[in-house]
């Protein structure tokens, strides 16, 4: 965390990044489990982040929420947050399962994005976990886990960066092709998966 | 369907132009060879039609013209001399149907639509240039050193410009040629930028050359 994030935490922000690297561990010891074979691996990587002071309060003020860090962590589902990135759309639902089965993890609910995509395009899968806090009183937290295909992510973080550049001409256009490349690459993931299914089939 | 018309009688223009545009065809009427020849230089058409006995250059000579200059535009000869001589001619020139006057205007409409028929037929297979070609119906681009696929506008908009190598273009002549304005020039120019970046992907000899708010599509060894 950043100096300006620890500062905002404060008395929360060791437990957070604690939760961040329990996550981070079992993700990776619930993909081990399947394979550590670079070449089948379910995941291309896992990545973890607790969300900066800033993008915080700027959401905690969308909401007309008070900005404090106690009052985030209780309203808030994705203050911690993990993003698994796969090869294959087949191998998020492997993970998902995986998630769902794991004894001390509570989903609360599973948004999926890839069979619902949003209008823009955005396509990924959020579990929401509520996972034991016990610090200050706050006896639990939700966190997300985000899972996608390499395709999902590289469009995801295009999109982000038109989201956060305030002047760009032709947002509209711009718009209008993000959510065709979106869906080309929907389009050609699948193909991938049923290429992959038929090989494994042999 | 953009058509050509090469008349020197102006009386009889004028009505074949009026009923060719109400049976939908966009006609671009012309009087004599030459201005036959300009226009075929200026614009791209889907058939042209040719009277043989004009001013300036008779249909026989700018029929000849454009073969030499590689336009294989489906063209359909109108002769009043219904002689055989003159039909053989005229085919071996490298036209593709004739009509002898005095014709039916039904006759001339449905062998216009015919002959573009067969000619969009054709033009749906390939497409070459340099060392690309483009298949139109699966729109795969491919060199000798690559293959991409593009997407519908895409290869709309690289038909266009391989029929018009050399030809420099605004974004809003393009949105026009190629879309009929249904599009926008912003859009045009995102797409000439993603051919530009496509046909370097493949190695292609050719490139969309981009200066100045101009468009052009280059032969260029890569």
């Amino acid at each position: 965390m950043k100096q300006e994030d620890l500062r905002f935490y404060g008395e929360f922000a060791p437990k957070l990044e604690e939760i961040e690297q329990l996550l981070m561990r079992e993700i990776q010891a619930m993909l081990d489990s399947i394979s550590t074979d670079p070449e089948t691996a379910l995941a291309e990587h896992i990545k973890c982040r607790v969300k900066s002071a800033d993008s915080l309060c700027e959401k905690l003020r969308r909401f007309e929420l008070e900005e404090t860090a106690a009052c985030a962590i209780k309203n808030l589902s994705d203050i911690v947050g993990v993003r698994v990135i796969t090869h294959f759309v087949g191998d998020i639902y492997t993970v998902l399962e995986l998630i769902e089965k794991n004894d001390h993890w509570k989903v609360v609910t599973v948004k999926d994005y890839i069979a619902n995509a949003k209008p823009n395009g955005y396509r990924s899968l959020h579990v929401l976990l509520n996972l034991p806090f016990g610090v200050g009183g706050i006896d639990a937290i939700n966190v997300e886990i985000q899972l996608r295909t390499i395709a999902m992510d590289c469009w995801a973080s295009l999109e982000h960066q038109l989201k956060y550049k305030k002047h760009i001409k032709n947002t509209a256009l711009i718009v209008d092709e993000l959510k065709r490349c979106a869906d080309e690459m929907a389009s050609t993931d699948l193909s991938m998966q049923t290429i992959r299914d038929l090989i494994q089939k042999g | 369907m953009k058509v050509l018309y090469a008349e020197d009688e102006r009386q009889l223009s004028v009505a074949v132009v009026e009923i060719l545009k109400m049976e939908g065809f966009d006609v671009t009427p012309v009087y004599d060879g030459e201005e036959a020849l300009e226009a075929l230089d200026k614009d791209y058409f889907d058939a042209v039609v040719l009277d043989i006995m004009m001013p300036k250059k008779d249909g026989i000579e700018v029929l000849e013209a454009m073969r030499q200059n590689g336009n294989h535009t489906c063209v359909l000869m109108l002769t009043a001399k219904a002689t055989l001589d003159d039909r053989i001619t005229g085919l071996s020139t490298g036209a593709d149907d004739y009509l002898s006057k005095p014709f039916a205007m039904k006759e001339l409409v449905a062998r216009l639509q015919s002959l573009i028929r067969r000619n969009n037929d054709y033009r749906h297979s390939v497409i070459k240039y340099a060392n690309i070609e483009l298949n139109s119906n699966t729109c795969e681009l491919r060199s000798d050193k690559g293959s991409l696929r593009l997407n519908n506008p895409e290869a709309e908009l690289l038909t266009y410009l391989v029929r018009n190598v050399g030809r420099i273009f605004s974004a809003e002549e393009i949105n026009e040629a190629v879309w009929n304005g249904k599009e926008s020039p912003e859009k045009a120019e995102l797409y000439l930028y993603y051919l530009k970046n496509k046909l370097r992907q493949i190695h292609a000899d050719v490139a969309v050359v981009i200066e100045d708010d101009t468009f052009e599509l280059k032969e260029e060894l890569s």
